[in-house]
């Protein structure tokens, strides 16, 4: 019992801090650890492919659209209700995943990289040329924050749901991490002929991993488009697809808060280095390349190397 | 109608000739090292970016060509000799995160060179010559790119069905590990495996900059297209990479006169149908 009293000691401690944020009435901070908590998300999700499978995915880009554009466009066609546009967002990821799972997954790593690419790629086509659905390149504006049981109307106020979806959406991905099914993604991972030899059906396990990952990759983007209002197509391009992958290596793929640390330190450089932002590709190629010649465990890997702890 | 088909049809070998010039190296290379060279199109762009720079220099196409080849050929055995090589022995993944970052990585380093805007050169006055068939005029440049095509599918035959150094590649291609127990250096096998690759692409894209502007991240959805050519082919099937270039590019090029508001649909489809069907592709073993 002491270890689970630990934990839930460890998560309240969190959610008072993040709390406390609240009181210091400096939007821009609280925009901010909204926005981390949004990548955080998005990263954790993302890890359930590239840290458990071992797979990488170029296409999370699209999840994370398909559900901002299911907030954007359920607000525009149907009533406008935040909750409600809110789960069609994630609804539509969710089924998108499984649609993109079942065509790629049946192959190689290769092929699964390389396919989901061009899938994300075909979405963000159809954005940019189904113009009068989903407004072209200038995308959709002015999404509401009302529902009919509640309103967010400020940045301040919309922060306390994206601090309860990310709080939700934490104790389910470590539920997840620790439950059976973890395992059997880590096994499936880390040596598949073993895992036939088992008895499962990889290609069954490794679709159900990418439906859980696009689905929480679809509730990142449905926060995403909540925050700004607005969605534009550029959050489709592939790009935003490495940049989960780079918080992912970034915090240590192989750690359940690799991708939380990760995220921090992503959104940390990003504000503080807006400059940059011309050359943002370039630098993130560079720490792709120097995480992998160098340090492959990421940040926490480091740590535990220094401080001969486990995370 | 028959003659718009006909003009179609030849704009398609076109087409196609463009995408074998990517292609070829990617499945090159990929059959031999087993990596998915993720950086192919963005050199292939920078092989463009580098003509154009020589020629603006110079104002000698053929001498653009030859440089931007022998440049991008050097950049790619240097990303193998330093950045893929090292990371052979670890999981594939890591490779084809290796070669996505060189991409990331080119595409910014070209924006800062070369400005965000496309920018494109001119054909050369020799290659600019009408060439008239059936009442259409076609600039000599048409079939040139259709003639190199070809040449570069007969060159890479040669060399890797009829000489002795093919037959090496070819029991790499096949087992690494008795291709070593016979003392076939593998390793440079593998570097100039990435040399050739990289050659054809730095020498695809300085022939295609005079035809198709150049812009940072046209990579992007080039790569796409390479791939999905040469995965319907097999991964690592130069022959069915030719064919299915050819497929590709006539069917993309009929497609556009019927469906034209479609056309980036068109591949998707057929890679689907193919997946579906036969998922090791068309020319693939299974």
């Amino acid at each position: 019992m002491g270890l689970v009293w630990r934990k839930i000691v460890d998560v309240v401690a969190i959610i008072i801090l993040a709390v406390a944020v609240l009181f210091t009435r400096d939007t821009f901070l609280i925009y901010l650890m909204s926005l981390f908590m949004i990548f955080a998300i998005f990263a954790l999700s993302y890890n359930i492919i590239l840290g458990y499978l071992k797979l990488i995915s170029f296409g999370h880009s699209l999840f994370f659209a398909a559900g901002a554009y299911g907030v954007a466009l359920s607000s525009k066609l149907a009533p406008p209700d935040m909750l409600l546009s809110f789960l069609f967002g994630i609804v539509l990821a969710a089924v998108l995943s499984v649609t993109v799972g079942y065509i790629t997954l049946r192959h190689s790593q290769i092929y699964f990289a390389m396919l989901t690419l061009a899938f994300a790629m075909l979405f963000y086509a159809l954005l940019i040329k189904w113009r009068d659905f989903t407004g072209g390149s200038d995308g959709i504006s002015g999404i509401p924050r009302v529902s009919v049981l509640f309103s967010f109307p400020t940045t301040e106020s919309y922060y306390i749901f994206v601090l309860l979806c990310f709080t939700v959406a934490f104790i389910l991905l470590k539920l997840i991490d620790e439950s059976f099914i973890g395992i059997v993604f880590r096994g499936l991972g880390d040596n598949e002929n073993r895992f036939k030899f088992l008895g499962y059906n990889p290609v069954k396990y490794r679709i159900l991993a990418l439906m859980l990952s696009g689905t929480f990759s679809g509730l990142a983007g449905t926060l995403y488009a909540l925050l700004y209002r607005a969605v534009t197509p550029d959050i489709a391009y592939w790009t935003v697809a490495a940049e989960p992958l780079v918080m992912s290596l970034l915090g240590g793929s192989a750690y359940f808060l690799g991708p939380v640390v990760g995220a921090a330190v992503f959104v940390g450089i990003t504000t503080a280095a807006a400059r940059l932002a011309e050359i943002w590709q370039l630098i993130m190629g560079v720490i792709i390349a120097a995480l992998l010649l160098g340090v492959r465990g990421g940040l926490l890997g480091v740590l535990e190397r220094l401080w001969q702890k486990r995370f | 109608m028959l003659e718009l088909l006909g003009h179609q049809l030849l704009t398609g070998l076109f087409r196609s000739s463009y995408y074998w010039l990517i292609a070829s190296g990617l499945t090159l290379i990929f059959g031999v090292t087993r990596v998915v060279n993720f950086a192919h199109a963005a050199f292939f762009v920078l092989g463009g970016y580098i003509a154009l720079t020589v020629d603006i220099l110079t104002g000698n196409f053929w001498l653009s060509v030859a440089t931007s080849t022998i440049a991008v050929g050097l950049l790619g055995m240097a990303v193998e000799r330093g950045l893929v090589k090292p990371l052979y022995r670890v999981e594939s993944l890591y490779q084809l995160l290796i070669t996505f970052a060189v991409t990331l990585i080119i595409n910014d380093a070209s924006k800062l060179i070369w400005g965000a805007a496309s920018r494109s050169m001119k054909i050369p006055a020799e290659l600019a010559l009408p060439v008239k068939i059936a009442g259409r005029s076609y600039p000599l440049f048409f079939f040139f790119i259709i003639a190199t095509a070809v040449a570069v599918f007969i060159l890479l035959y040669i060399v890797l069905e009829k000489t002795f150094w093919g037959l090496k590649v070819k029991s790499t291609w096949r087992d690494v590990s008795m291709a070593q127990a016979l003392r076939i250096n593998t390793g440079r096998i593998y570097t100039t495996t990435f040399f050739i690759g990289s050659l054809l692409a730095g020498f695809g894209g300085a022939c295609m900059v005079a035809f198709t502007p150049v812009a940072p991240g046209l990579g992007d959805s080039l790569i796409i297209t390479a791939f999905i050519i040469v995965v319907i082919a097999g991964l690592g099937n130069l022959i069915g990479a030719y064919v299915s270039s050819i497929l590709i590019g006539v069917a993309e090029s009929l497609f556009l006169l019927y469906l034209p508001e479609l056309d980036i649909l068109l591949i998707f489809v057929i890679m689907a149908v193919v997946l579906l069907v036969r998922p090791w592709g068309l020319f693939g073993e299974k």
